[in-house]
């Protein structure tokens, strides 16, 4: 307020359409080209690197975190966040699990998997919305207790998938080949899922009505009430599609690792997704944010934990880097960028 | 003016990326006098209070405080030297007391571990208030619980607790009713009695002739004059100043009265917590307005038809009754609501232009829930074109564009839906002179057109100078209507305090 407001601010002058144009584009353009010095460095620094095995390898690691984090971009551009998706991702995954091993077919058993994801998100949704909740609180308790309805589903014991535990052997392969197969005997089905959901998540926001009147919300939840969007049911579809996308991600983890415990699987995962998200340009404070500045965020996740690896640097300074490049990320734009004042 | 200036300005500039803010501009500021500094959006008139404030420095130029050459690194020293500013978006802490906010300044300049006194807070805070004459606010009370116009005396009382001797007012009054800004008046005239020098920023061109001693104007960064306010200054020379050339149409065209024909809007028996049943008929291409004290519910009356408020009775558009019960049922009936609260309710600060522009009709610019991005173009483009809307780009972050301009996006969002019945709330507050015009121009053209317009606003001589009709409300009820020809900002006012009534009951 005490800086220069923006009502008088002075004339923009014709030379400024250059400026916000680059601007608009700046996040994006600054995550591709750490993306491209990274990999060049580690092409360069590594034999391993540029084989087309350990990309493909890259590529089904960060599919699961991409995949939430497609789901992820909706909330945050929303203006809300949900920190219930590591619980989620536990609760379908063993649910699916579950009803796999008692002889369901495979389909209705990822189908009860992935309703149920929703059904977390319509709770997340409804409470944050006409509960009048900061979803930061609703989505906080909601991670604990998605977690314990888990614990208690499964009594705490581990979920093994496979022939012994009793699942139909048809079912079974089939799980399997969902989480483990690969398309044209080289790309991990699971890269497969991410490249889909990322294809749509970006259709859906950047060319439908809904994907503007998300941003619209975010951009300023009164102004889009006014201007005729039905702001809650917005919101709650954002937090349906999370919790959807939560459960897939869930049930293929289950599928390429046939074997989760209700204390253990997807712990703190969801700081991950979001950490993704806002690497790639998403704002807490909504309204901003891209599906391509996600799927970005996500390589540069993926590719800087492969190249640590591959670098023989020890796990614990992983943890440590990727803490530094979110803030980094963020700096960066926040001060390079001129934004509002106030 | 016997005594010297306490504050010269020396060729002050300021350059901005792309922009020259203030260019060499010099005048002084005596003790005792209200200045009055004006000027259109951008005319730099914010960077230079920026500037004496402390919050800018200037790229050259010099400032002579009290007869010594002083650079004010940062608001903390202005305060030091006595430059308090109050400014138009308060900057008060909500969940503090009356007390605790005005005594803020004695904690600020102590150690973090100094213990605090709350006694020592509401005696110093009741000697300032007594000052103010602010007996009817409870110093105990929190500050998020009074009205903007206590919470802006309370912004001054806390000014005047750091032993002000200048006072910078940033848009006084923008929130302000006629009675509070008379208080507020009363005060300054203390304030001045006393040797304290006002520096006032203001858009609202009457009161400003009523208060200054002298007036500076501003334009496009350069300092046009500096008049003694004596009886040669009128409203219509300051604005030519301002504006550089002059603006005739602030006043109506003629038309010819609504005649016998269906009303467009009806409302009837309209009640809904503090509004009691209030009823009144517009007519297709009528101006109609509100007017009213903050208290009086012309603010939740038009919340109320647009749906954002739930309420008892019933509209009818074009002789249909509609169930508004959201905003959603109410642009489908054919109204737009252009709301008061430009930048919280109004523009989509983050979002682009055209963003803007197609958010309320994206039926129309999509087809099976997919966008149609020429069609958004294409509506975007036709109210720009019409609205003259001044934009680099139609991918422009509304965030850039001046108050005026963002007003007239939103007011094309409102007009891309077709609507038959337009509602305006406080539809020029915080804009400059000449946007100020042209929206008034666009108003009569699209009356003309047939629209049927209603405007609720604490701007009288905007009403009066706008409208067919107005209504007067006070307390949650109709209490004056008056046609064109009869208003008068004294008659109405009369009504709005509930001194008087006129033809209240004959609501045609």
């Amino acid at each position: 307020m005490a800086n220069l407001g923006v009502a008088d601010t002075p004339r923009t002058t014709s030379g400024g359409q250059g400026r916000i144009r680059r601007a608009l584009s700046a996040r994006e353009a600054g995550v591709f080209v750490a993306l491209i010095l990274m990999c060049a460095f580690l092409a360069v620094s590594t034999d391993a690197f540029l084989s087309s095995r350990n990309l493909l390898n890259v590529g089904r690691q960060i599919s699961l975190l991409g995949i939430m984090a497609v789901g992820m971009t909706f909330v945050l551009i929303a203006a809300e966040v949900d920190l219930s998706v590591g619980s989620t991702y536990a609760l379908s995954g063993l649910m699916t699990g579950i009803l796999i091993v008692q002889q369901w077919a495979l389909l209705p058993a990822i189908l009860v998997g992935l309703a149920l994801g929703g059904l977390v998100g319509f709770l997340n949704g409804v409470l944050s919305t006409y509960g009048k909740l900061p979803s930061f609180i609703t989505t906080l308790g909601m991670m604990s207790i998605v977690r314990g309805v888990a614990l208690l589903i499964t009594n705490g014991e581990p979920v093994t998938v496979n022939a012994s535990s009793g699942a139909n052997g048809d079912t079974l392969s089939q799980f399997f080949w969902i989480g483990q197969g690969s398309l044209f005997g080289q790309i991990p089905m699971q890269l497969v899922f991410f490249i889909v959901i990322a294809f749509l998540g970006w259709i859906v926001l950047s060319f439908t009505t809904f994907g503007f009147r998300v941003y619209a919300v975010g951009g300023g939840l009164k102004a889009a009430r006014v201007s005729g969007i039905k702001v809650f049911s917005v919101k709650i579809w954002a937090f349906i599609i999370m919790g959807v996308l939560s459960g897939l991600a869930g049930i293929l983890s289950l599928a390429f690792l046939p074997s989760g415990q209700a204390g253990r699987t997807g712990v703190g995962l969801e700081l991950d997704v979001i950490a993704a998200t806002i690497v790639g340009g998403a704002s807490l404070s909504g309204g901003e944010g891209t599906m391509l500045g996600t799927i970005l965020g996500v390589l540069i996740i993926g590719v800087l934990r492969n190249g640590l690896i591959l670098l023989g640097i020890s796990p614990f300074w992983q943890t440590t880097i990727i803490g530094l490049v979110i803030i980094v990320a963020v700096a960066i734009d926040k001060w390079t960028t001129s934004r509002r004042a106030g | 003016m016997a005594q010297p200036p306490i504050i010269e300005l020396h060729g002050i500039t300021k350059r901005f990326p792309g922009v020259l803010a203030l260019d060499n501009v010099s005048f002084s500021v005596y003790p005792g006098e209200v200045h009055a500094v004006l000027g259109e959006n951008g005319a730099g008139k914010s960077t230079l209070m920026n500037i004496l404030a402390g919050d800018l420095q200037p790229d050259s130029g010099t400032i002579v405080y009290q007869g010594r050459e002083q650079v004010i690194p940062s608001p903390l020293v202005a305060q030091r030297l006595g430059i308090s500013v109050v400014y138009q978006e308060l900057a008060l802490c909500n969940n503090l007391t009356v007390a605790e906010n005005i005594s803020l300044s004695l904690v600020a300049n102590r150690s973090a571990l100094s213990f605090v006194r709350r006694g020592q807070f509401a005696d110093h805070a009741r000697e300032v208030m007594k000052r103010l004459g602010l007996s009817n606010v409870d110093p105990r009370q929190s500050v998020g619980k009074l009205s903007v116009a206590q919470q802006q005396m309370v912004e001054i009382a806390k000014a005047l607790s750091m032993k002000a001797t200048v006072l910078i007012l940033d848009e006084p009054n923008s929130a302000l009713t006629i009675e509070e800004t008379d208080h507020l008046f009363t005060v300054l005239r203390q304030l001045q009695a006393d040797g304290v020098a006002i520096i006032y920023v203001s858009h609202r061109l009457e009161e400003v002739v009523q208060i200054a001693d002298r007036i500076t104007v501003m334009r496009d960064g350069r300092h046009i004059d500096t008049k003694p306010n004596d009886d040669s200054v009128t409203v219509e020379s300051l604005i030519t100043k301002m504006v550089g050339r002059s603006i005739t149409h602030f006043r109506r065209h003629a038309r010819p009265s609504g005649g016998e024909s269906q009303p467009a809007l009806e409302v009837e028996q309209l009640r809904s917590g503090s509004i009691r049943g209030v009823s009144f008929r517009i007519h297709r291409g009528e101006i109609v307005g509100i007017a009213g004290l903050p208290d009086s519910g012309k603010d939740e009356l038009v919340e109320c038809i647009f749906g954002l408020r739930p309420s008892e009775g019933a509209v009818r558009v074009n002789g249909v009754v509609a169930p508004i019960k959201s905003p959603v049922a109410a642009i489908n009936a054919g109204l737009a609501l252009i709301p008061a609260d430009r930048r919280g309710a109004g523009a989509m600060l983050v979002m682009s232009v055209e963003e803007n522009t197609v958010v309320s009709s994206l039926k129309a610019v999509s087809r099976l829930g997919m966008l149609r991005r020429p069609a958004m173009r294409d509506l975007t483009r036709t109210y720009v074109k019409k609205l003259d809307t001044r934009i680099a780009s139609q991918r422009q972050k509304m965030w850039t564009l001046s108050g005026g301009n963002q007003q007239k996006v939103i007011l094309g969002r409102g007009l891309a839906t077709e609507p038959s019945i337009l509602l305006l709330h406080e539809p020029t507050r915080g804009i400059d002179v000449g946007a100020k015009a042209e929206i008034y121009d666009i108003l009569q053209r699209l009356a003309k057109d047939g629209v049927t317009i209603l405007i609720v606003s604490s701007e009288l001589p905007e009403l009066i100078s706008q409208c067919d009709r107005i209504l007067v409300m006070h307390q949650g009820r109709l209490t004056g209507h008056f046609d064109h020809d009869e208003a008068n900002e004294e008659a109405i006012l009369a009504c709005a305090m509930g001194q008087a009534t006129h033809r209240a009951v004959a609501q045609t």
